[in-house]
C-alpha cells in the first residue's frame, strides 16, 4: 500500500500539454524568416494591388513574375469573351461575393472598370465562360495574397 | 470563333500552371502535379460531358 501512495518517478514521461491529434511544436515552429510587421503588410498590401508584385517584393521574382502573367492573361480571355466585371447589386448577395472576388485582382480591377470603363456584354457568346476567367483571376491573386502572408509570416518558404 | 473546348483547355492550362508554381518547390513534382491536375480538369470534363449527352439540352429546335 505504500508503494501506492509514493510519489512518481522522476522519470516518468511528463503529461502531454497538447491534445491528441494536434500538431506538434515542431511542425508550428516558423520555417523561414517573419518579416517585422509593417513589412509583412507592406507585402500583403502589394500582392493585393498588382498580381505577383508581393512574391518580388519578398526576393521571388520569378514565381512573381509567373503569377503576374498568369492573372493577367487569365483577366484578357476573360475581357476578350466579355464576360462581367461583377459589381454590387442591392437585392442580390451573391453579386457582392462575386464583386469580391474580382476585386481580388486590385488595380487591374479598377484600370477595367473606371479606366477602360469595362462592364462586359451579356449577349456575347461567351460571356459566361469570361465571367469564369474574370472570376478565376481574382481568386487567384486573393490565394497569391495568403501565400504572401505564409511566406512573410515564417510559414512557408 | 467560340470553342467550348479550347477555352476548357485553355482554363485548365491556367489553373494547372497556378497551382503548380503555388504549391510545388521541385521541378520533377510541379511536372506531376501540373499532369494531375490538366489530365484531371480535361478529362473530368470530358467525362461529365459524356455523362451527359443522354439528357436533352432544351426545348427541340424549330424545324425551319
Amino acid at each position: 500500500m505504500a508503494e501506492i501512495a509514493s510519489p512518481p518517478a522522476p522519470s516518468a514521461p511528463p503529461t502531454p500539454s497538447t491534445p491528441a491529434g494536434t500538431a506538434s511544436p515542431s511542425r508550428t515552429a516558423p520555417v523561414a524568416p517573419r518579416l517585422p510587421v509593417a513589412q509583412l503588410v507592406m507585402a500583403v498590401a502589394l500582392a493585393w494591388l498588382v498580381p505577383g508584385l508581393g512574391h518580388v517584393y519578398l526576393k521571388r521574382a520569378v514565381r512573381g513574375l509567373i503569377f503576374f502573367a498568369l492573372v493577367i492573361v487569365a483577366l484578357a480571355v476573360g475581357c476578350s469573351l466579355q464576360g462581367n466585371l461583377y459589381r454590387p447589386v442591392p437585392g442580390q448577395w451573391l453579386s457582392y461575393l462575386a464583386t469580391f472576388a474580382e476585386i481580388g485582382t486590385g488595380v487591374p480591377y479598377f484600370v477595367l472598370r473606371y479606366g477602360m470603363h469595362y462592364e462586359g456584354q451579356q449577349e456575347a457568346p461567351g460571356f459566361e465562360y469570361g465571367t469564369a476567367f474574370l472570376l478565376t483571376a481574382g481568386l487567384m491573386n486573393l490565394l497569391l495574397v495568403l501565400d504572401v502572408w505564409d511566406i512573410g509570416s515564417g510559414q512557408k518558404e | 470563333m467560340l470553342s467550348h473546348f479550347l477555352l476548357m483547355v485553355v482554363y485548365a492550362l491556367l489553373v494547372s500552371c497556378f497551382f503548380t508554381t503555388l504549391w510545388r518547390r521541385e521541378r520533377r513534382a510541379q511536372m506531376w502535379l501540373f499532369v494531375q491536375l490538366f489530365v484531371g480538369m480535361v478529362g473530368g470534363g470530358l467525362i461529365v460531358a459524356w455523362l451527359m449527352y443522354p439528357f436533352p439540352s432544351g426545348p427541340p429546335a424549330p424545324i425551319p
